[in-house]
């Protein structure tokens, strides 16, 4: 009995997706409405806005736009624009080479801002979800485990140091990193049993560079009278002393996550038995 | 040769594949796996609106030194950037709802929904 309703749940299940389907297809290929089509294979960036995110001259365009009264929407063509030299152009509004890293934390910082105080919220409710659970022992580490943690765990929490630091010029950033050092104490924690998780110093780091963040942010509202205003030099593009706050704000952010998600996994592990 | 909406298809497939998943699976892990396929498909999705044909990645470097308005030859970043703030998002909310799964074990001995609230 219970196997038939099984068998109808899938169908009814299936019927509601291919219906889906049809509708997501449908609308993928929309025909052409008034002369204009679906903009997928036509795409420029000159149509958008993170045109002036990569030539990183937002305050320009949009001083110019109000000073000459011009709206974006007709006479965006106008604005001017310069030529950016990698390793030479100097004292830019945003100077970090990697793009992502200047929406990131630049232009949409408050957004980072959130997105770190979401990541907070979540690992302190699996905090509070692990209290009362013991987990039994896992299985002892094989030899091949002992060694390769021993060698390979300070590589990997290096190459995430590496991967934050150098967020504003490579890909990567704070997020990355932090994922990439908890996921070298992540295979100390299953691979050496002699390892105790230090969930004080954890804490500790995680709430400084928390902290580290909001002062940055309030140094960018005395200084430049908006939070999170870039105030300190932007340097020349392409080197490791460049981007001026947003190199501090993405070694804070990979501290603060690389700690964060290190004490995630230890809680997923030991249990809530030590609170 | 690849256009983008070849590239939306595969993104809505597995939207749906992952939609089947959350209604049909019985398993909390499956069920958690099956959300993750469904957030990875509208990360794609996002991904795919900020392609550009021929587009690089959008970081400067020293091969291709001079950047204008003209030789201007990057993928859009800006939906990049939203994709990195909904990752970690979804990180945070996987974390918790294992977290959840492993209380719902603990408390009913299994993981099959259709089993569980037998046990007073």
């Amino acid at each position: 009995m219970k196997n038939t309703n099984f068998v109808t749940g899938s169908f009814i299940a299936l019927t509601l997706v291919v219906i889906l389907g049809i509708f997501f297809f449908q609308a993928l290929n929309q025909p052409a409405h008034e002369g204009k089509t679906m903009p997928v294979d036509n795409v420029h960036l000159e149509d958008r806005v993170s045109l002036h995110y990569v030539l990183k001259n937002v305050n320009e365009a949009s001083q110019y736009l109000e000073s000459h009264g011009k709206s974006y929407f007709n006479e965006r063509d106008e604005v001017p624009s310069k030529t950016i030299e990698f390793g030479k152009s100097k004292n830019l509004e945003e100077g970090s080479a990697n793009e992502v890293t200047s929406i990131v934390v630049n232009y949409r910082g408050f957004d980072t801002l959130g997105e770190v105080t979401v990541l907070f919220i979540s690992i302190i409710g699996l905090t509070l979800l692990m209290r009362g659970i013991n987990n039994k022992k896992i299985r002892e580490p094989s030899l091949i485990l002992k060694t390769g943690t021993t060698f390979l765990s300070p590589l990997i929490v290096l190459f995430g140091i590496y991967v934050f630091v150098h967020g504003h010029l490579t890909p990567g950033g704070g997020f990355p990193g932090g994922a990439i050092i908890a996921s070298g104490i992540l295979l100390l924690i299953i691979g050496l049993e002699s390892f105790q998780f230090n969930s004080v110093l954890s804490k500790s780091i995680e709430s400084l560079a928390g902290l580290a963040f909001v002062g940055i942010a309030l140094a960018g509202l005395f200084v430049k009278k908006s939070f999170l205003a870039n105030f300190m030099p932007t340097g020349t593009v392409g080197y490791l002393y460049s981007a001026g706050m947003v190199a501090l704000i993405y070694i804070v952010v990979g501290l603060k996550v690389g700690a964060e998600l290190a004490s995630g996994i230890a809680k997923l592990k030991e249990g809530g038995k030590n609170d | 040769m690849i256009n983008s909406l070849f590239l939306y298809s595969i993104a809505c497939i597995l939207f749906l594949i992952g939609l089947f998943g959350v209604l049909t699976r019985k398993n909390v892990i499956k069920i958690l796996v099956s959300l993750s396929i469904m957030e990875t498909a509208v990360n794609l999705f996002l991904i795919i609106v900020g392609y550009i044909k021929n587009g690089k990645a959008p970081i400067l470097t020293r091969w291709d030194p001079h950047i204008n308005i003209h030789t201007l030859n990057f993928v859009d970043p800006l939906p990049q950037a939203l994709v990195l703030t909904a990752i970690v998002i979804g990180l945070g909310t996987t974390a918790l709802a294992l977290t959840i799964a492993i209380k719902l074990y603990e408390h009913y001995g299994t993981l099959d929904i259709t089993k569980m609230g037998d046990k007073k």
